[in-house]
């Protein structure tokens, strides 16, 4: 006697069953009870009890979102740095010099920490894939060093001595490092 | 679970108006039924808990697009649900799983020992498990899982037959005495 597979019992159970099916479960015992039993199983999964999260999500969600509206902010307050910067080299092309050529020792060591930067920025960028979750203190950390980041680059186009220019940039790198530290290892304590 | 989650207007409204305190109670309502769903979908606690944590960053970046066409539950849960199968899918458990159901003993009980459903339930690879969940307890059709999963709804049906035969070997005598 050929009997029901599963998937003819769960499309009876499901009201998709055949002609054949239907006729074979009302008259084969086996096969009825197969049917009970799915039914069974399902109505005992519905019926199991809730499980519940161990930790309090909350936290890290509210944490993240203000870190989300600080990001935010800070890319608007990059856009009004962009426009500045642009003025300031509208200034140059006009004839007017924003103070000393740099000179080739420090130019060395600019090219290098700017280097040193964009490798950062590029691994972090390859790093971060979709649906990384990070805890509140982690994106706390991380927010509070962007932030300075932030500040530095606002600052940079402003800046017309060499010294400080290289000063600036070098701790660009050394906050971004920070920052590749806490997205990477998931540190939850940088010393700043 | 089936839940009938509804959450007042005005809530929603000063969510949508990005109210702290009215997004922290769309967290409390949906906290439970949210962590539940991705547990059962996902066997680690952990990975159900960043789901937790991915949904409701998603709810709150996303909430001023939710029209109000049906139950807040339903959206919130079909965001849960796209999360934790993006996780499954990423993280390629479950070609992986697939072998080791296949090979002995090593991805849960033996088959024949009558286990109670639950840890059957549990036993089956995340695929399955997120299948069983979505349309014999959450209500899902096989067309929506197999449009949340990227695979079609012969994959669904496929999965869903194939966890219930294995339900059942696990379940071991459920079905004894019944044979004619």
């Amino acid at each position: 006697m050929t009997h029901c597979t599963m998937d003819q019992l769960i499309a009876l159970r499901d009201g998709e069953g055949s002609p054949w099916g239907r006729q074979h479960v009302a008259e084969c015992a086996h096969c009825g009870g197969e049917l009970d039993a799915l039914h069974q199983r399902v109505a005992g999964l519905r019926a199991l009890p809730p499980r519940h999260a161990s930790r309090d999500r909350w936290p890290a969600v509210r944490t993240l979102l203000a870190v989300e509206r600080r990001a935010a902010r800070r890319r608007r307050l990059m856009r009004w740095s962009g426009l500045a910067a642009a003025a300031v080299a509208a200034g140059l092309l006009l004839g007017r010099s924003l103070g000393p050529a740099v000179t080739p020792a420090y130019a060395a060591d600019l090219a290098e920490a700017k280097e040193a930067s964009a490798a950062l920025e590029e691994q972090l960028a390859t790093w971060e894939g979709p649906g990384r979750v990070m805890s509140g203190r982690e994106a706390a950390i991380a927010a509070e060093l962007e932030d300075r980041i932030a500040v530095i680059d606002g600052a940079l186009p402003e800046v017309s001595q060499e010294a400080q220019l290289l000063e600036l940039w070098q701790q660009r790198v050394e906050l971004m490092r920070q920052l590749y530290t806490v997205r990477v290892t998931r540190a939850a304590y940088v010393a700043f | 679970m089936t839940l009938s989650l509804a959450v007042p207007d005005i809530l929603v409204a000063r969510a949508k108006a990005g109210d702290e305190e009215a997004l922290e109670a769309l967290f409390r309502a949906f906290e439970t039924p949210v962590y539940n769903l991705a547990r059962r979908m996902l066997r680690s606690s952990e990975d159900a808990e960043d789901v937790l944590q991915e949904t409701f960053l998603e709810v709150v970046r996303s909430i001023g697009a939710y029209r109000g066409d049906g139950a807040l539950w339903g959206w919130v849960r079909r965001i849960a649900a796209s999360k934790a199968l993006m996780r499954i899918r990423r993280e390629q458990i479950r070609t992986t799983e697939e072998l080791l159901e296949e090979s002995t003993g090593r991805s849960g009980p033996p088959v024949g020992l009558t286990l109670d459903l639950e840890r059957a339930f549990e036993s089956l690879s995340e695929t399955s498990r997120a299948v069983v969940w979505l349309h014999d307890v959450e209500g899902y059709t096989h067309e929506e899982i197999a449009e949340m999963m990227g695979k079609t709804a012969s994959f669904s049906k496929s999965q869903l037959s194939r966890a219930h035969a294995r339900l059942r070997r696990l379940l071991g005598s459920e079905g004894e005495g019944r044979s004619p």
